[in-house]
């Protein structure tokens, strides 16, 4: 009993040791696993197409030589196996042959010489195959068998030559005893060989057919693997980055994602487009903020001009407080003092919108009001408008849904279109802008229009295209069109022109509405989509 | 003609008016500030002004009308303008078109008075005008 449960102490601790090695190989397990999940790109294996198609080429290699050694191999059995079915055929024919002229010779219908060749004939055959029948049954027998069948024929002929008497007879019939079981013993040889060759023949056949079958389907295996090349791996992602391509076309900034198990030259090449695009919209910017830069220039001229006003207010004001601070009430110095509060603010507000405009900003995406976009970029205009007498007529449908943009890349679209319209717009003249739901659902549309001279046919085709412009040197860039449209584009919408001859031109600015809540819309990004 | 010296102000900031009526009648003038430019038109076919200041560029009349009105009915008057200071070609337009002088914001008060001085000594009535340019 103490025995039992000493054992039985040993073996739970020793149970408890083997726990305890197998949990910390666990927990040792768990943490490499976690060393390798917290380097990202390390979780998808990289299994290039190159060597994809190097794989293919040795395993075709391989296939090939396999199924063309095995063919041979098969081929050469079989062509083995036939020589012996003939040799067979040849043995029991042969055999056959030399009993049948035994037994004539026998009955005294032929004469000995006949049995003799054949037998010579057979023993031919038999000598020059000797290692073939080796190969399928004891053949220490048969040469002796036969040349013991030559023998008696001998005997049986010189017997022949004796005259007829008991003794000579009963030595025939000795003989003759003999020779029929020696022709059984042959014939039985034959028997065997012929089964025994048969047998070999049909193993081989059936192996033939196996290696057929593997053939083939090896073959199918090998096709599954160059379509899942060709067609999982090649041509759909080709399609995928041609409809990507497409879209980038259209203008709308989307991710590229190769969406697949395995790095490989189309991950390098998606990194490498998403590179591209990346730099594209870095010169895209450089190009925007520059022209953006130019409408400042042009719209200093009209601040300057504006500023002018409370600054000479300020100018006035300031002075006759100096000159007449002694002779003033204090009500009157209070006023003083207010208006030149008042114009400070005013010139304050004056530059601010310009500063708050020209300042190069970090592109942020969120929900926005069309119609304030439209306002505020008509007060940065303004004083320019003033400058040229030309006014602006600002119509705004009411409840108008909200949008998703970028408020300074939208107000230097609408600013654009404001600043070409007025360039076209004679002194005391006017332009239209209209701000409403868009004929299709879930589209607000901004509309610039001016009463000039309208765009010709012929340069109407180039208008947006960069660094197209009809100004005079110094004065246009060529940019403006261009950058808007590709802010718009950004934006998910298009921009579009009508024009009339000695009637003026609208620009049609297109934009989808927001459909996620004020709120939350902030964090999210939905112009920026993923493909 | 009365013993004062007449001058109408026009601007379309209340300001200038506001400040500057209060730095010429020290000078000893009259002033009519305006800061509708179709009152003052109607003023000036009313009266003839020794002076008329007024800013070039406002909402719906320019100066250049103004200056042009004044130049129809009255040879005397001298018409003093107020520009900014990116319009100095409109100011020179203004001047063959027979303005007196002009006169570019932001400006002083005292500008305004030498240029009025400068006015009254041209139609021979410094006299009218009592105190000197600080």
């Amino acid at each position: 009993m103490m025995l039992f449960q000493n054992c039985l102490d040993k073996w739970y601790n020793c149970a408890l040791k083997r726990l305890k090695t197998l949990l910390d190989k666990k927990i040792e397990k768990i943490e490499s696993q976690n060393n390798l999940t917290g380097d990202d790109t390390s979780i998808t294996q990289r299994f290039t197409v190159r060597s994809h198609i190097y794989m293919v080429f040795v395993i075709s290699v391989i296939l090939s030589c396999a199924i063309t050694a095995a063919l041979g191999v098969t081929v050469y059995l079989i062509t083995r196996d036939m020589k012996y079915v003939n040799l067979a055929n040849t043995y029991i024919l042969l055999s056959n042959k030399a009993m049948f002229h035994e037994r004539n010779f026998v009955a005294g219908w032929e004469d000995i010489k006949e049995s003799k060749e054949s037998i010579k004939a057979f023993e031919m055959v038999v000598f020059e195959r000797y290692n073939d029948f080796g190969n399928f049954f004891d053949n220490s027998r048969l040469i002796s068998n036969i040349e013991k069948y030559g023998r008696l024929l001998d005997d049986l002929t010189e017997i022949n030559t004796f005259p007829p008497s008991e003794q000579t007879n009963a030595k025939v019939v000795k003989i003759r005893n003999e020779l029929h079981q020696l022709s059984d013993e042959i014939s039985n040889y034959g028997k065997l060989f012929s089964e025994r060759t048969g047998h070999t023949m049909r193993k081989d056949m059936f192996l033939f057919k196996i290696v057929f079958v593997l053939a083939t389907f090896f073959l199918f295996l090998f096709m599954l693997f160059i379509v899942h090349l060709l067609i999982y791996r090649v041509l759909r992602t080709m399609s995928r980055i041609v409809q990507y391509a497409k879209h980038l076309s259209t203008g709308q900034q989307i991710k590229f994602m190769p969406g697949k198990v395995y790095q490989d030259e189309f991950s390098d090449l998606a990194s490498a487009l998403e590179q591209m695009m990346k730099e594209f919209d870095r010169q895209q910017n450089i190009i925007s903020q520059s022209h953006k830069l130019r409408a400042v220039g042009t719209l200093t001229a009209g601040v300057a001009h504006e500023l002018n006003n409370p600054i000479n207010n300020i100018t006035l004001t300031a002075h006759m407080l100096l000159e007449d601070y002694h002779d003033l009430d204090e009500d009157e110095r209070l006023d003083m003092i207010k208006d030149l509060i008042d114009e400070a603010d005013r010139s304050r507000t004056i530059v601010r919108n310009l500063l708050d405009f020209a300042r190069e900003s970090e592109s942020i995406m969120e929900p926005i009001g069309i119609s304030d976009v439209v306002t505020e970029t008509l007060k940065l205009a303004g004083n320019q408008l003033k400058l040229n007498g030309v006014h602006a007529d600002l119509t705004i449908a009411p409840n108008l849904p909200r949008i998703h943009g970028d408020r300074q890349q939208l107000e230097q679209v609408f600013l654009n279109l404001i600043l070409n319209a007025l360039d076209v717009t004679m002194k005391g003249g006017q332009i239209r802008i209209d701000v409403e739901r868009g004929d299709e659902p879930n589209f607000v549309v901004v509309k610039v229009a001016d009463f000039g001279n309208g765009i010709p046919d012929h340069i109407l085709h180039h208008i947006f295209d960069p660094f197209f412009t009809t100004k005079s040197k110094g004065k246009g860039t060529g940019l403006g069109l261009s950058v808007s449209q590709g802010i718009i584009a950004k934006h998910g919408g298009q921009i579009t022109v009508s024009t009339k001859q000695k009637r003026g031109t609208t620009f049609t600015v297109k934009l989808p509405i927001t459909t996620i809540p004020a709120d939350i819309g902030g964090n999210m990004d939905s112009a920026h989509g993923s493909f | 003609m009365s013993g004062e010296f007449e001058v109408l102000l026009l601007d379309d900031e209340p300001i200038v008016g506001k400040r500057l009526k209060p730095a010429l009648e020290k000078l000893g003038c009259e002033v009519d500030v305006f800061t509708d430019p179709k009152e003052a038109l109607k003023r000036l076919s009313e009266k003839n002004f020794d002076v008329v200041v007024t800013d070039i560029r406002m909402e719906d009349v320019d100066g250049l009308d103004v200056l042009e009105a004044v130049m129809s009915k009255s040879t005397t008057t001298k018409v003093i303008m107020i520009t900014g200071y990116a319009m100095m070609e409109l100011a020179q337009q203004a001047l063959s078109k027979g303005a007196f002088d002009f006169i570019a914001k932001p400006f002083k008060p005292d500008d305004l008075r030498s240029v009025i001085i400068k006015a009254a000594e041209v139609l021979g009535k410094t006299d009218m005008l009592k105190g000197a340019v600080k």
